[in-house]
């Protein structure tokens, strides 16, 4: 697969459809998984793809840093691949301008906390059914391999994995709940690696950083902590693809992704949405159909 | 001879400075995490030497949150009333040695033109005991940063691990002396620290390079996968970036000193909309700059224990080791050759 996958982006790089690939190399401490960008074809050896592929690149395509590079090729998994499409409905790319490159993920393994991986899979990995990205311009591994993971993880979708974390939590009493976040927050230092993780926080002045006047209180207490993580997902509501970035970028080792997931189910369950889903699609939160349920406005 | 605690005296100890009214803080464990945490009761703690901690102790001593004066508005007067000073015994237990070294690196900062108060009495009433290192990691570097895994800076007790429950005491500081006094007891065992962690660069090399090249385009190719998330410097011992800002109403309100990152575009906006650190590639030449050549070139050592902290918690597998690597092998070594 990683031939493939290098072999594809040497054929772009070298017709020049695009002027740079985004992907993932072997970059960090010990041979640790993170992006390379990479504009010669003869480079294209730099590209891996593994179980440790953990980063959504989809945040790069908004950076003006990347975006001077060119037109990009962007390899993205199956989660990833709909924050692409988020920001295609979005009008923050133009999707005939990026080549997305798409593979078959069999799973993302976990890392300790020494970024060495766990050899178990993510929790959001547990129950995928979407093994082959979508809505891509080149597919890269066994799509009849991704289709009977997809099929075997099917019935437990909702039930598994991150949902089973997310169902255990929502078990609780409310005082409970309310007490698990005060711990997780109360660990906050407010150095928003969440949003700068997320492809979908791509706002060039986020309302955390407006301070004529101030929204929020940018203070780490447990009030400025409450505001921005709560704010955070509420800007997320319908848009949230479940990729995972920004509890897998908190260095307070914070599930903010359990919140995201509520919303996402909620866009679900209400309006039978799921963000990133089809090229085209009309944002949730802007749109209004007369047959919207409103029985849980109270 | 040397002096020699048990596990349970340690944890008497702790127990006992907190019945006295002491601030003690710890490694606190939690499924998969380690927080220096200030406990309240001993058997939260951990005593065993460890490697990757979620945060560093800077936070006992520069918060991240911390109010510098609160203000009421009385008529056409405003009272304003400083912070209390910072007055309680603190002992932190089982700090890892590239942790506390950011200690006296950060002293001189805090008390070069402006006096911090807030910083300085807590350096003033709190006691910093480390754990010897037992073992190191491939983010760990700190022997290349003139530091190692029993190096004393910083520390007024170091503990060695002996394996059999107790550990050896060595006190650097009156300070450390007087908390294990009475305590330990002379034994003939000694322990040790781990080997060093190894790494291929010379630090010194790479500073130099970093220091001559400032308009390098090699800045914004090393940081391109850099997301500017900031949490390298959130979890650094040694970064120390502030942002000083008023909150509350038109009639009371505080003003506080919030943890601030070069690393975020808005660290250097100006209200103009200028921004002379336009980019990642600025803002991490900025990181690396201050740590390796404006630091030492002001105060003498790195601004850099070789924690490996910032590397162990970036996303994108970035960091200083990272980037030191990078910058060996794609300059440094290229220029030698």
């Amino acid at each position: 697969m990683e031939n493939q996958l290098r072999n594809a982006i040497r054929k772009l790089l070298e017709e020049k459809t695009v002027d740079v690939a985004i992907g993932y190399g072997r970059v960090g401490v010990g041979g640790a998984v993170g992006a390379v960008f990479v504009t010669d074809p003869n480079e294209v050896d730099r590209l891996v793809w593994n179980a440790e592929c953990r980063q959504n690149l989809a945040v790069h395509l908004s950076r003006p840093e990347v975006k001077a590079l060119g037109k990009p090729a962007i390899v993205v998994k199956g989660c990833d691949a709909r924050a692409v499409v988020v920001l295609a409905n979005e009008g923050q790319i133009d999707r005939e301008n990026v080549v997305v490159v798409g593979v078959v993920c069999e799973g993302i393994q976990g890392a300790d906390a020494s970024g060495v991986a766990t050899g178990t899979l993510l929790d959001k990995c547990v129950a995928c059914v979407e093994h082959a990205a979508q809505n891509v311009d080149i597919l890269i591994g066994d799509a009849a391999k991704a289709a009977e993971l997809d099929a075997a993880n099917a019935p437990n979708a909702k039930t598994a994995g991150k949902q089973a974390k997310l169902a255990a939590l929502m078990s609780k009493t409310p005082e409970e709940r309310f007490q698990y976040w005060r711990d997780e927050f109360s660990r906050c230092v407010r150095c928003h690696a969440c949003r700068q993780s997320c492809p979908l926080c791509y706002c060039n002045r986020c309302v955390a950083d407006k301070n004529r006047p101030t929204r929020i209180d940018t203070s780490a207490t447990l009030k400025g902590n409450f505001a921005w993580n709560i704010l955070r997902a509420f800007h997320l509501a319908g848009r949230c693809v479940g990729c995972g970035a920004c509890s897998a970028a908190c260095p307070a080792g914070i599930d903010l992704d359990l919140l995201n997931l509520t919303l996402a189910n909620a866009a679900d369950e209400q309006f039978g949405y799921v963000a990133g889903k089809e090229l085209g699609a009309a944002p949730l939160i802007g749109t209004y159909a007369e047959n919207d349920k409103e029985e849980f406005i109270r | 001879m040397s002096q020699v605690v048990t596990l349970e005296q340690l944890k008497k100890l702790a127990a006992d400075k907190l019945s006295a009214g002491a601030r003690v803080v710890a490694p606190v464990v939690d499924g998969g995490l380690v927080s220096f945490k200030e406990i309240s009761d001993a058997a939260q703690a951990t005593f065993a030497p460890q490697v990757r901690v979620q945060n560093s102790i800077k936070e006992f001593f520069f918060p991240k949150h911390e109010v510098i004066f609160t203000f009421v508005r009385k008529g056409n007067d405003v009272e304003i009333v400083d912070a209390p000073d910072f007055e309680d015994d603190q002992i932190i237990l089982g700090v890892r040695p590239c942790d506390a070294a950011a200690l006296p690196i950060l002293d001189p900062l805090f008390g070069w033109d402006y006096q911090d108060r807030f910083f300085q009495q807590r350096r003033a009433k709190t006691t910093v005991v480390t754990f010897a290192c037992k073992e190191t990691d491939a983010h760990c570097f700190c022997a290349a940063v003139d530091g190692g895994p029993d190096n004393p800076a910083g520390s007024d007790a170091m503990l060695f691990d002996l394996g059999d429950g107790s550990f050896e005491v060595r006190t650097f500081t009156d300070k450390g002396a007087a908390l294990f006094a009475g305590i330990a007891t002379e034994s003939d065992k000694t322990g040790a620290a781990c080997a060093p962690p190894t790494c291929d660069f010379d630090v010194e090399k790479v500073a130099v390079w970093i220091t001559e090249n400032f308009a390098s385009p090699e800045w914004e190719k090393l940081s391109l996968r850099c997301v500017g998330c900031g949490a390298c410097a959130y979890v650094c011992p040694t970064c120390h970036c502030f942002d000083i800002v008023d909150e509350g109403t038109y009639s009371k309100g505080q003003r506080v000193k919030n943890w601030d990152a070069c690393q975020a575009g808005m660290f250097t906006l100006h209200a103009s909309g200028h921004n002379p650190r336009s980019t990642q590639g600025k803002r991490q030449r900025q990181r690396l700059t201050h740590k390796f050549s404006i630091y030492p070139g002001k105060f003498g050592p790195y601004l850099c224990t070789g924690c490996g902290n910032c590397s162990r918690s970036c996303g994108a597998s970035f960091g200083v080791r990272p980037a030191l690597e990078a910058l060996n092998a794609d300059v440094v070594q290229k220029q030698e050759d």
